[in-house]
């Protein structure tokens, strides 16, 4: 059980949230499961309302669960201060946004620093571990620039480089093509296929587009906050596209 | 951006002027001192000032129907004391000076021949007048540089006369030097008579051989309180002033003057000091009313970097280093604009005033403690935000 358990990179059992606004309760979430070993690519579906966004929250350590645990890389994040938790956003998790959310005042390359200098590295250092992310993803010679002068698909390639600069295990991506062209996602989606792949980073994908949630290898659908399905993403695609 | 710089620059004004204010009131203070001490020096420091009438003595006196005076006699005795180096009576007013068609308005000391040496005062041109002239109440006139040019324009002024009031004395000496003098006026443009021409021709007293005041020097070397105390013995014996009655004259030193001086300095100080603190204060709440709105604005960039790991901590210190650095901006305009100031009223000629290093580091001080101060709340409340709530943020 232990060692199963090590094994998994998210563990997360009976997970439930609830919004107040003033005596009003609603529950988004109504006692999810999922285990995520290491090397998963899962996709996250589901329609707004769904409870997908929350979750993705809670998996980021950006909300914290209102009940059940969640056992991230062994370490049980319902006990952890904020401290703990922006240093484990920092080591273990990167984010990928639709909207990219780089900092526009800054360059390019201080965007892709910018977790590592959270981490403490010094700057020279990582300025020049940003530019060998900013390489990988075709954008060394866009380091200079600031974010409003890129596409939107370097945007987001700018972003991913950001998420990797610290050797995380895990990459949480939120509707990484939602703001993209059908050329550019695709091209987003292979690299994550490839990072996958190659690198053996875990991905958790959200996504509303059936095409997209196609590149991954584990499909879970939820709605109204259950789980609807969880299993090989090509089934569940066969699934989703039978029920409509 | 550039909305954001004027943004930024209108709130630093208050920082600005906060800065300026310390600035000079630390500068002024320090160049008051060095200017009182520089008086000082140059008037000497054992010179003595009688006056008549004590400060309650006065009015308590003046009920039983006497008058507080000093008499020429009296400083002729005061002359004579073992421990003083000389005294001289003043007898003094404002009064139209004419030669031919140029006249002017100019103060006229009447005097005795003993307050040149009390004074140091010396003859460029001719020579003071002897007691014998002031005996014989003769008209008689010294004149300073700047008299003599404005009356006798390249002229020799000896031999001349000069009308004051319409009576006519006669240009004997001019006086050597020119600077600001301790009753304010200038070297240059003094005009001394013999007391006695001055009582009878242009000074209006009581009672014959009263005089204004009169100026006294302890010997150098001796005791200055001793002189003190000789004088007031002295006059309280010929003014027969019972032991229980208090004095119907003042003695006053120059270290009083200086601390009347020393007064008036840290009255100017206090007020900078109030107008500093009050601007430092407004500022800062301007600061950090900025810094709650530029928290706001960029909510979204605080969620981006609590997702990918700042700590409340490097929040905090995000935003109270940007409080922090406005304020030194300001602090910086505000020593050049009290640089600035300073260099002002140095070129005015009246007063020299410097910046010195240490009123630039408690400017700078300051304006930190401002930006740390007033900065922290809003520094506080980034820091607590949540990042869920910030990512979600428009």
């Amino acid at each position: 059980m232990s060692d199963a358990a090590n094994q998994l990179l998210i563990d997360i059992r009976q997970v439930t949230k609830s919004y107040f606004s003033g005596s009003v309760e609603t529950q988004v979430l109504h006692g999810i499961d999922l285990a995520v070993p290491r090397g998963d690519f899962l996709a996250v579906m589901g329609q707004s309302g769904s409870g997908k966004s929350t979750l993705m929250n809670i998996f980021g350590c950006l909300d914290q669960a209102t009940g059940g645990s969640y056992f991230l890389n062994g370490v049980d994040t319902l006990t952890l201060s904020r401290n703990e938790l922006a240093t484990i956003r920092n080591r273990t998790i990167g984010f990928v946004f639709q909207s990219f959310n780089l900092i526009k005042r800054m360059s390019v390359a201080e965007n892709v620093a910018l977790p590592l200098i959270y981490a403490g590295v010094s700057r020279a250092k990582a300025h020049a571990k940003a530019l060998v992310e900013l390489e990988r993803v075709g954008l060394k010679e866009m380091a200079k620039r600031t974010p409003n002068q890129l596409s939107g698909g370097q945007q987001q390639r700018v972003a991913i480089a950001r998420a990797l600069v610290g050797d995380p295990p895990l990459i949480l991506a939120d509707e990484p093509t939602g703001n993209l062209d059908t050329q550019t996602s695709e091209e987003i989606m292979r690299s994550f296929q490839q990072l996958n792949q190659e690198r053996g980073i875990t991905i958790l994908l959200v996504t509303h587009e059936p095409d997209i949630a196609a590149y991954s290898k584990r499909l879970m659908r939820l709605k109204d906050g259950r789980v609807l399905y969880d299993g090989p993403a090509a089934e569940g695609l066969q699934q989703l596209a039978m029920s409509h | 951006m550039l909305a954001n710089r004027l943004r930024t620059l209108l709130t630093m004004l208050g920082i600005i002027i906060g800065i300026t204010s310390v600035v000079l009131l630390l500068a002024v203070g320090d160049s008051m001192k060095r200017f009182i001490g520089k008086e000082l020096e140059q008037l000497g420091t054992n010179m003595l000032f009688i006056s008549p009438g004590g400060d309650r003595a006065q009015q308590q006196r003046m009920r039983s129907g006497a008058q507080p005076a000093m008499t020429i006699r009296d400083a002729e005795a005061l002359n004579q004391l073992p421990s003083l180096a000389g005294a001289a009576p003043v007898l003094q007013g404002g009064f139209n000076l004419a030669v031919g068609n140029e006249n002017a308005s100019k103060t006229v000391h009447g005097v005795t021949p003993a307050m040149f040496k009390i004074r140091g005062w010396k003859i460029d041109k001719g020579s003071a007048f002897s007691d014998a002239d002031v005996r014989s109440s003769a008209r008689m006139v010294v004149i300073g540089r700047k008299v003599a040019d404005q009356f006798f324009y390249k002229q020799d002024p000896l031999g001349k006369y000069i009308r004051i009031e319409s009576v006519s004395f006669q240009v004997v000496g001019v006086l050597y030097g020119e600077g600001k003098q301790v009753d304010g006026g200038d070297l240059s443009e003094y005009v001394i008579v013999p007391i006695t021409a001055a009582a009878a021709n242009l000074v209006k007293t009581a009672f014959p051989g009263n005089v204004h005041y009169v100026v006294a020097q302890g010997k150098s070397g001796g005791n200055l309180q001793d002189a003190i105390l000789d004088i007031g013995e002295t006059l309280r014996d010929r003014h027969h002033i019972k032991i229980d009655q208090p004095d119907d004259f003042r003695i006053d030193n120059l270290a009083s003057f200086a601390e009347t001086a020393q007064k008036i300095s840290a009255g100017i100080a206090a007020l900078l000091a109030l107008i500093g603190a009050i601007s430092l204060i407004v500022g800062g709440i301007g600061i950090m009313n900025i810094m709650l709105v530029s928290v706001t604005e960029r909510t979204r960039e605080i969620g981006i970097r609590m997702a990918i790991g700042a700590k409340p901590r490097d929040v905090l210190l995000q935003f109270l280093t940007e409080a922090v650095v406005i304020c030194l901006v300001g602090g910086i305009f505000g020593i050049v604009l009290a640089t600035g100031a300073a260099a002002g009223i140095t070129a005015s000629g009246k007063f020299d005033v410097f910046i010195t290093l240490q009123a630039v580091v408690v400017a700078c001080g300051f304006s930190s403690l401002v930006g740390v101060f007033f900065g922290f709340y809003p520094a506080r409340r980034a820091s607590k935000l949540l990042p869920v709530d910030c990512l979600r943020y428009e």
